[in-house]
């Protein structure tokens, strides 16, 4: 299945669900435009181009013009990864605290992602954390998540 | 007399000690990230933008002001020295840049760069203080439909120049314009879209989706790709140029500060388009259009003065007008509002001391980051042999603290990690994210000035028409929509009658 026309698929199904939903506030009147109006407008503009978009890809695939694989000679794995040690992050910041979530976040993506020698991994990764502890909290008073060790 | 007068005003806020400070750690942060590939100026400002809710919005304003015309810098000393634009605006500077330093002309090309980068900035901020004052007062006698029509031709030229196909661009707009409606309806105050969350009752935060958008996902595509790059550093000397390099330069760079000041002004159209546009028209102009691509000094010197100056142009529809015409522009924009600030033909008026003060501390600016660009070269070069997989962790940790930092919420971190996810895809399925994030912040104005418009003209349509401003504006702004079609139309007669 043609990229475009997956893209154009999802697009269309995220429009008439706009549109669905725009229908439980008030659309209002062309003289008292309501709540619902302008999400409604731009779910039915979403399903058009959707729809445009798809006409389009067809007629260009007609023609021999595809998009090649989404994920050919990616190293998808990685991004995922990196998106996996985020999320943990964003979760791990309340429970551990900033410093400690932050030393393990840098420590995981410089060891796992382009493994890079221990100590590299140790000293960038204290460094990140004690650096941006000291910028953020200290200087720039963010008032960053604190653990149970109150860093 | 009066712009004198307001110019004294002007440089007495610039050069309060707070303020010459935080513009030089704007310039100076804005030519780390133009240094630096992968992360830009929407991303640092994103990320500083938490950081100045301490400070006075003057000096705020002037800070990420600098963060912005620096990265203009700062990506032209990557694209000569390491083939990869730092900044999405130096991708042409590249061509000629790199082929220059191969040849052991990377000081003249860097030094050029520099200076062309400064005389233009400068100019254009001359030109932004002449041409907002008047402008401003014109634009007080416009109302809800001139302010729609304006608003929609935003729009539709970054749909316009967007690359790719006009549908994709239109749908990232329509995106963009459905999350701008989450939250508070601003004319009646019902909340929607929200689903209960604290965080979206005040609608999507314009700098997690930026992060997301822009920072993250960057990452997210580069961790996947060979992060390997060579830096062309052994022979940067010379730095002056010459006075040839002069004499072919001077004519490009006068050029290149007159478009990019106009392109930069238009809605939509940026650094990006002003330094390819800068390219384009050293290269038509040249007596040797052929040796483009070979190590051209004008072909440096040309867009780099493009694209500076455009930053000064983006300033005048923002100021003026309260539209802005890049997504950078739309960040500043939700800076101004966050800060209690309306910017808008009152704007001059109303808080002299801001629009002044940071028109006088654009030519500061530009003085201290000409002085960054040339004796700190070495620096630079330094940085940009750091590696970056030791990069991207600390930018993808200082996305999460700047994300945090708004609201001190978790929450607004997980949007920025979830636009991250959607502008990863979005890449890949090559969709651009600029008029998305345009949109989102013109979404609320173009959805008040139109419910506005459709009161006043009882709920008609065609009432846009009738005046005779937002009528021309609606055509040219239609015209737009259409001429992409018509170009196809074109094309596809002339290919079947080549078959």
């Amino acid at each position: 299945m043609n990229r475009d026309r997956v893209s154009s698929g999802l697009f269309f199904l995220l429009g008439l669900l706009v549109c669905l939903y725009s229908l439980t506030y008030d659309l209002g009147s062309p003289v008292a435009p309501g709540s619902g109006l302008m999400p409604f407008l731009c779910g039915a503009a979403m399903c058009l181009l959707a729809v445009a978009g798809f006409t389009y890809t067809t007629l260009r695939k007609q023609r021999r013009e595809t998009g090649s694989p989404l994920f050919k000679g990616r190293a998808w794995q990685k991004s995922a990864l990196t998106l996996g040690a985020l999320l943990a992050l964003q979760f791990l910041m309340k429970p551990l605290g900033f410093t400690l979530a932050t030393f393990l976040f840098v420590s995981f993506l410089l060891r796992v992602i382009v493994p890079q020698r221990w100590p590299v991994v140790i000293g960038v990764a204290l460094l990140t954390a004690a650096l941006s502890f000291l910028l953020f909290e200290v200087w720039l008073q963010a008032q960053l998540p604190r653990g149970p060790w109150g860093i | 007399m009066d712009i004198l007068h307001n110019m004294g005003v002007g440089f007495q806020t610039a050069l309060e000690p707070v303020n010459l400070l935080l513009c030089f750690i704007g310039v100076l942060t804005g030519t780390l990230v133009g240094v630096l590939p992968g992360i830009g100026p929407m991303a640092a400002m994103s990320l500083l933008l938490p950081t100045t809710f301490h400070i006075t919005p003057v000096s705020a304003i002037i800070m990420l002001a600098g963060i912005y015309y620096g990265a203009m810098y700062g990506g032209s000393t990557t694209s000569i020295l390491v083939n990869i634009p730092g900044e999405a605006a130096s991708v042409v500077t590249c061509l000629d840049g790199y082929q220059m330093a191969r040849q052991g002309r990377a000081g003249p090309a860097l030094g050029i760069a520099a200076f062309a980068s400064f005389i233009a900035g400068t100019l254009s901020t001359a030109g932004l203080m002449l041409v907002a004052p008047p402008l401003a007062q014109m634009a007080l006698k416009f109302g809800s439909p001139e302010y729609f029509a304006l608003i929609f031709l935003g729009l539709t030229t970054v749909t316009y120049l967007a690359s790719g196909p006009l549908w994709k661009s239109l749908m990232m707009a329509a995106l963009g314009l459905f999350l701008g409606c989450i939250g508070m309806d601003v004319a009646i105050g019902a909340t929607r879209f929200a689903f209960g969350i604290v965080e979206l009752f005040d609608g999507v935060g314009i700098v997690p989706v930026a992060m997301g958008l822009f920072g993250i996902a960057e990452v997210l595509l580069n961790v996947e790709q060979s992060m390997e790059r060579t830096v062309l550093t052994s022979k940067v000397r010379n730095l002056l140029p010459t006075r040839e390099d002069w004499a072919a330069s001077l004519p490009a760079i006068l050029r290149g500060s007159v478009l990019g000041f106009f392109l930069g002004v238009l809605p939509g159209a940026g650094p990006l388009i002003s330094s390819f546009a800068g390219y384009a028209v050293e290269k038509r102009l040249s007596r040797e259009p052929e040796k483009f691509g070979t190590g051209m000094i004008q072909g440096v010197a040309g867009p780099e003065a493009a694209n500076n100056a455009a930053t000064g142009g983006a300033f005048v529809p923002l100021l003026t007008l309260g539209i802005p015409p890049t997504a950078v522009m739309a960040l500043l924009l939700g800076a101004l509002i966050i800060f209690g600030v309306q910017p808008g033909p009152r704007l001059v008026a109303e808080h002299p001391q801001l629009f002044w003060g940071v028109i006088a501390s654009m030519y500061v600016g530009n003085a201290l980051l000409l002085v960054l660009n040339l004796p700190l070269i070495g620096m630079w070069i330094q940085i940009l042999k750091v590696p970056y997989p030791i990069l991207f962790p600390l930018i993808l940790l200082f996305c999460v603290i700047g994300a945090y930092s708004l609201n001190n919420s978790i929450t607004e971190v997980g949007i920025m990690i979830l636009f991250g996810v959607i502008g990863y895809f979005l890449r890949k399925l090559e969709f651009e994210a600029a008029p998305l994030i345009l949109a989102l912040v013109l979404g609320p104005m173009l959805e008040l000035n139109f419910r506005q418009s459709l009161a006043m003209g009882d709920g008609r349509l065609f009432f846009f028409f009738e005046r005779p401003i937002s009528a021309t504006i609606l055509a040219m702004a239609l015209l737009l929509l259409v001429m992409p079609l018509i170009r196809g139309v074109r094309q596809r007669g002339s290919g079947s009658e080549e078959a």
